[in-house]
């Protein structure tokens, strides 16, 4: 197959992306040209919010969508003219697909390995080892009508490896689960990458997710990537402080609000705590203390942080940034391709 | 090696579609009643009119239980096309299609689930209509030769009903399209055989309905005195409807489902 030619010399290149576009038949434009480049092994994560465009790139790069330009490859193999052979090294839970409610765990995974070559047997055990990994021992033999949404994604996650896919793509994985489940389920994608080496592929809304599960991250903003690079990188290149100021009474942290944003335009409330983001912390701590005092609001802790993946997020999700230290945005900076090309 | 696959796949995926239906009964109650409801009340009611020299000595019972049978089949179809919905809104679809499995298999198999319930509750129908005197002078051959046509008849409603499923994606849409059902059902030699059809629009409705051909056979075998030309049109009837559809619903999900 010519396809296969193609794999050469980009065989350690989980993932690539050039030019790849979807414009909707309504005319919205989900991705404006994105370029990716994942390596084998690596947790990468496509970070961005409400209708970036995570869920389109997905569903092109696991053969659901036909993009309206550009291409892109899994393992070498071209997701638009290899499609089956894509689907047999990617595992996948996607955002919004689910499994027959009628079925038990047990069953869904046993058809699903079937479906993917097993035989009765095979797939049987497949199941069960599956299911006891995935924390659903219990559940194994119930109706999927009766889990509850933490075990419906565990389900989703076990379907998607069945058949041992050498790259897993999630979509919002822990979006709507509670604490506990996300971090539950942050270890249990931690295990699969560790154990099988399995290359992970993930979108998500939450920097905390990108930042704690993700090798490299590329921030997605309007269907086109802003920013790529390694979480520390990422919050280096954020060239700021941030200032966190807990006024004593919660009751005053709108008014501090407006006296913070007077120093430092583009302070935030998170918490009850209002955070806000400067270029010298010294000397905007001393200007915020004397402003805040003299609003007559008591404070209860400052606090001169390093950036968060938040913070960052803020600025280059920004449709214009506040001043001009904003960096301008980078298109895969020091992806696989950066040097050679 | 490759319509090996197919045929597992299909297997499987029937497999899996005849369980969820089975845990989900009384899915299939409503239209098994209507069946069952039109064979006693057009018996009780119409039962005198089987004295009438047009039927030729047959009786009502035998006449009639052919409209029961193929109405189980057109709703029990309709039932394929409601199960793929519940799958494309589950998005457990979704899943279905990300796995190497053909597309084809992925509509064949919801299409064959609705044949084999169509046969069951054929045998379903006939064994009460047995219970109401109901004489087979053709014996077991003649019965399963019913059974088959009822099936095969469903299977060809099956492909229409998961083409329009898949093309709307929309239960109602879906609903609304059974309403064939009508049309197929009663302009045709449905009550009365073709010679005291009083209108003549009637008649020619009845001559280019399909059903007919189906009523037709049907009839001829459960008289016992089964002539070949009413069953083989009947035959030719089932195969071109149940080609068509099950041609349109394969071509249909090639389309939708490569950019959906
Ligand atoms: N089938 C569709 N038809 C038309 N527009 C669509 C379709 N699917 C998505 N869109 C639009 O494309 C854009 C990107 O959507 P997408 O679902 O990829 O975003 P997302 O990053 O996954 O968002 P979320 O975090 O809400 O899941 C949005 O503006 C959305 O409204
Ligand atoms: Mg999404």
């Amino acid at each position: 197959m010519a396809e296969w030619t193609e794999t050469k010399g980009t065989s350690n290149l989980a993932v690539t992306a050039a030019g790849l576009r979807k414009r909707y038949a309504d005319g919205t434009v989900a991705l404006d040209g994105i370029g990716l480049a994942v390596s084998e092994g690596e947790i990468f994560g496509l970070l961005g919010p409400n209708g970036a465009g995570k869920s389109t790139a997905l569903q092109i790069l696991t053969t659901l969508l036909i993009p309206t330009a550009g291409q892109a490859q899994v393992f070498g193999l071209d997701v638009v003219r290899c499609q089956a052979a894509v689907r047999r090294v990617i595992g996948v839970a996607l955002q919004e697909t689910g499994v027959d409610p009628l079925l038990t765990g047990v069953e869904a995974l046993e058809l699903q390995a079937r479906l993917h070559g097993a035989r009765r047997a095979e797939a049987l055990r497949r199941a069960r080892e599956l299911s006891e990994r995935l924390q659903l021992e219990g559940f194994a033999n119930r109706r999927i009508a009766g889990y509850s949404g933490g075990m419906r994604r565990r389900l989703d996650l076990a379907m998607g490896l069945v058949h041992r896919p050498r790259i897993l793509f999630l979509d919002e994985p822990t979006t709507g689960l509670d604490p506990l489940s996300r971090k539950a389920l942050w270890d249990l994608v931690r295990a699969v990458h560790a154990e099988a080496g399995t290359t992970v592929f993930l979108s998500t809304q939450y920097l905390e997710e990108a930042d704690a599960l993700c090798d490299r991250i590329a921030i997605l903003r309007a269907g086109r990537i802003v920013a790529e690079d390694t979480p520390a990188r990422l919050k280096g290149r954020m060239r700021r402080d941030v200032i966190e100021l807990v006024p004593a009474d919660a009751a005053h942290c709108k008014a501090l609000l407006v006296v913070a944003d007077g120093v430092a335009p583009g302070a935030a409330i998170d918490r009850e705590t209002v955070r806000v983001a400067v270029a010298d912390g010294a000397a905007a701590a001393r200007a915020l203390l004397a402003a805040a005092d003299g609003a007559g609001i008591a404070l209860a802790g400052l606090r001169v942080a390093p950036p968060t993946l938040d913070d960052v997020f803020i600025e280059l999700t920004r449709d214009q940034g506040a001043d001009g230290t904003v960096m301008p945005p980078r298109l895969v900076p020091d992806g696989p391709f950066g040097g050679g090309a | 090696m490759r319509t090996l696959r197919l045929a597992a796949d299909v297997w499987l995926l029937t497999a899996r579609a005849l369980k969820v239906t089975l845990r989900e009964p009384w899915s299939v109650v409503p239209n098994v009643a209507i069946s069952l409801f039109f064979l006693l009340v057009y018996n009780a009611g119409l039962g005198g009119i089987g004295r009438l020299s047009a039927f030729g000595g047959m009786p009502y019972l035998s006449f009639i239980l052919p409209v029961a049978l193929v109405s189980g089949s057109v709703g029990g179809a309709g039932a394929a096309g409601q199960a793929l919905i519940r799958d494309l809104e589950s998005r457990y679809f979704t899943k279905l299609r990300l796995t190497p499995v053909s597309r084809t298999a992925l509509v064949v198999a919801p299409m064959l689930s609705g044949m084999i319930q169509v046969g069951a509750q054929t045998v379903l129908i006939l064994l009460v209509a047995l219970a109401l005197g109901l004489k087979l002078p053709g014996g077991p051959a003649a019965a399963v030769a019913v059974v088959l046509l009822a099936a095969g008849w469903g299977l060809g409603f099956a492909g229409y009903a998961v083409a329009v499923a898949l093309r709307s994606r929309s239960g109602r849409t879906a609903q609304a399209a059974t309403f064939v059902f009508f049309p197929l059902l009663f302009l045709s030699d449905t009550f009365v055989p073709m010679t005291l059809i009083k209108a003549g629009w009637m008649r020619v409705a009845a001559h280019i309905n399909p059903t007919t051909y189906v009523f037709d056979a049907m009839r001829s075998l459960l008289s016992g005195a089964a002539q070949p030309a009413p069953v083989v049109r009947g035959i030719l009837a089932v195969l071109a409807l149940a080609a068509v559809t099950l041609g349109w619903a394969v071509y249909t999900a090639q389309r939708t489902l490569r950019d959906a």
